[in-house]
């Protein structure tokens, strides 16, 4: 099995801010994006059941080297860095084109890469490179089989409250991962240490053969700004908040304060009023 | 190697360049199940509607699938003005490669300006390939589409998990976007019009179809992690004790919830700890969220603003979680309960 994973460097959310004064983001730590982790890990797990090999690609600035070095020392055998001057500021459409360019030059079985960024969040570079290479696609997966022997796959996709159609398809093709597949890999001391001697392949465009300026990409990010608070409602004097709490509401301008109803009666007629609320916002319907 | 990567676009072709902008339409695919559509496509049709006014353009539902000519019917209070239905025993179920062809066909005879889809698993897979297909960018999970004074489209979308918010602009047409149904309310229109259905003529290759559909899982709504489950049951310190978790059980099975636990119920081992609500355990996003005995700290909130629908059982009104819940019943859980579920299953049954 001849593996190659997308993976791509992040802000961790948990930690960025967005800074009103500068209008640019503030506190960013770049992380390998968890959901990457996962397709790393998923990767390796199968080299170690049927051989082969596991190839990282990233497509970013010198720093996104980081990721690579972490997917090394999770065992990957190849890391490939696409890094250029060109390639800045690529919107995902472009993106998209130069991995599979990449991509094209090399074998591959299976390609694995995350259903959807946790920065960006677009969900369209799988599509796209399954586009490109005229590959099949299956999007959201959470449980991934694969039959060496026979080239085929058979794999699990995530639907609505928790239910799961299972797809099968020939190999090479194209899947894009939930992050519930299965937990990252701790790799061993020894793969951590293996890891750090390893190389990083650099390509750029020219060697890539690519010429950026011939693809027209697909979107223009205008600019970034702070996400605006749907829905401002002020608390009314009979809202359960305090004098402090309905203050510091005004001061930030408002937020969300959805009316809530409070019933003090017997169970019985509290049970009955639950069932009333349950059928006026549909959750259950009563029985013809 | 040649061959391998013929399909990249080396320049892009012109499918809809902006000098040619004779791009009309507000699209989007309605979504359909056991012959009935779904809400988020009523949902859809009202947010297309308001599109269409501002760019003065038509509005169109695409509905696609096996017998389905009569759903177009249904979008006669939403003031769509057309219907294409693609009819295929092909498009039976869900597979994108035949979805993605299809939609793809019709897409490039009529030429619209927005295709919209719904953030469901079928959205999320149709809208990339869609997009990939034409060789137009995607906006996924959009807020707000603007329109200026040229009609120029430009939409803001949440990013970095919600701390920011970009603004996007697409440099062809058509725009391919989804969003989430769930932020839009239902819009009627005043007047009562059934759309004009248009039947699309497409071919269907069944070979460009790579993924065979094996089966369906059907998940067992008690069962499912509390992250992806529909309706969630979530216990805090005022169960007490083990026992009482029979009667929430009980109730679960007739409501078709996931029971989940606060921070205290875990380290209680009153619930596993795979089934934690908050900080340090799952973040849920249900249509409901029972929550019994949870007083509301911090750690549990967070991870539960998500949820569509809160009903806090509480002995104390004046808790944290009741200021967040949409409605509070102030008693003891363990009478309410077990009324709740004798009542529910006198008059009601579960409808998802």
């Amino acid at each position: 099995m001849k593996i190659i994973v997308c993976i791509k460097q992040v802000p961790d959310p948990t930690i960025v801010k967005f800074n009103i004064e500068t209008g640019t983001l503030d506190n960013i730590r770049y992380i390998l994006d968890p959901v990457d982790e996962i397709a790393l890990s998923e990767a390796i797990k199968i080299r170690e059941r049927d051989w082969g090999k596991v190839t990282a690609v990233s497509l970013g600035p010198p720093r996104a080297e980081e990721v690579l070095r972490t997917a090394l020392k999770m065992g990957v055998d190849e890391a490939i860095h696409l890094c250029d001057e060109a390639f800045d500021n690529l919107d995902v459409y472009s993106t998209s084109i130069v991995l599979a360019k990449l991509i094209a030059t090399r074998q591959y079985d299976l390609i694995l890469c995350g259903r959807e960024s946790i920065d960006e969040g677009t969900g369209f570079l799988g599509a796209g490179i399954a586009e490109w290479l005229n590959l099949p696609l299956v999007t959201a997966v959470t449980r991934l089989d694969i039959f060496a022997d026979t080239k085929t796959a058979r794999v699990h996709r995530r639907l609505k409250g928790g239910d799961r159609e299972i797809l099968e398809c020939q190999l090479p093709a194209v899947f894009t991962v939930e992050s519930v597949l299965r937990k990252p890999v701790y790799p061993p001391l020894k793969t951590i240490l293996a890891g750090l001697k390893k190389s990083i392949t650099k390509i750029d465009a020219k060697s890539l053969g690519i010429d950026v300026r011939s693809i027209e990409p697909a979107m223009a990010v205008v600019g970034i700004s702070q996400p605006k608070p749907r829905l401002k409602k002020t608390a009314t004097i009979d809202s359960k908040l305090s004098a402090h709490e309905r203050m510091k509401l005004l001061m930030s301008g408002g937020t969300q304060q959805k009316g809530s109803k409070t019933v003090e009666k017997t169970p019985q007629a509290a049970a009955a009023d639950l069932i009333q609320f349950l059928i006026i916002n549909g959750i259950i319907s009563k029985q013809e | 190697m040649a061959e391998k990567d013929q399909r990249i676009p080396q320049q892009t072709t012109d499918f809809h360049s902006p000098e040619k902008n004779d791009s009309k339409g507000v699209w989007f695919v309605a979504e359909h199940k056991d012959g009935k559509l779904e809400k988020p496509a009523f949902l859809l049709a009202g947010e297309c509607k308001s599109l269409a006014t501002k760019l003065g353009e038509e509005t169109v539902a695409i509905i696609m699938g096996h017998q389905i000519k009569d759903l177009a019917a249904e979008f006669a209070p939403y003031g769509i003005n057309k219907a294409f239905v693609i009819e295929d025993n092909r498009l039976e179920k869900y597979t994108g490669d035949t979805y993605v062809d299809a939609l793809a066909q019709v897409v490039s005879l009529n030429k619209p300006s927005i295709i919209l889809f719904a953030t469901t698993p079928m959205g999320n897979d149709l809208a990339p390939r869609l997009a990939a297909r034409l060789r137009v960018g995607l906006i996924s999970r959009y807020t707000e589409i603007e329109v200026d004074k040229d009609k120029k489209l430009t939409a803001r979308r949440p990013i970095h998990g919600g701390k920011a918010q970009a603004t996007v602009s697409l440099l062809r047409k058509p725009l391919v976007a989804t969003l989430d149904p769930q932020l839009l309310t239902l819009l009627k229109s005043k007047e009562i019009e059934e759309p004009q259905v248009t039947e699309c003529k497409v071919n269907i290759d069944s070979k460009n179809n790579r993924t065979r559909l094996i089966d369906y899982l059907k998940a067992d709504p008690c069962a499912v992690c509390v992250s992806e489950a529909e309706i969630v049951i979530g216990v805090g310190k005022g169960l007490a004790c083990a026992e009482n978790l029979k009667p929430i059980e009980e109730l679960a099975r007739i409501l078709g919830a996931s029971v989940g636990g606060s921070r205290r119920a875990t380290d209680e081992r009153w619930i596993v700890d795979e089934r934690r609500i908050g900080l340090t355990g799952k973040t849920i996003a249900p249509k409901l969220y029972l929550i019994c005995g949870i007083s509301g700290a911090f750690h549990h909130t967070l991870s539960i603003k998500g949820s569509q629908l809160m009903v806090a059982i509480n002995t104390d009104r004046n808790a944290p979680i009741a200021k967040m819940a949409d409605l509070v019943l102030v008693g003891d859980m363990q009478q309410i309960i077990p009324e709740l579920t004798k009542q529910l299953r006198e008059v009601m049954k579960p409808t998802n």
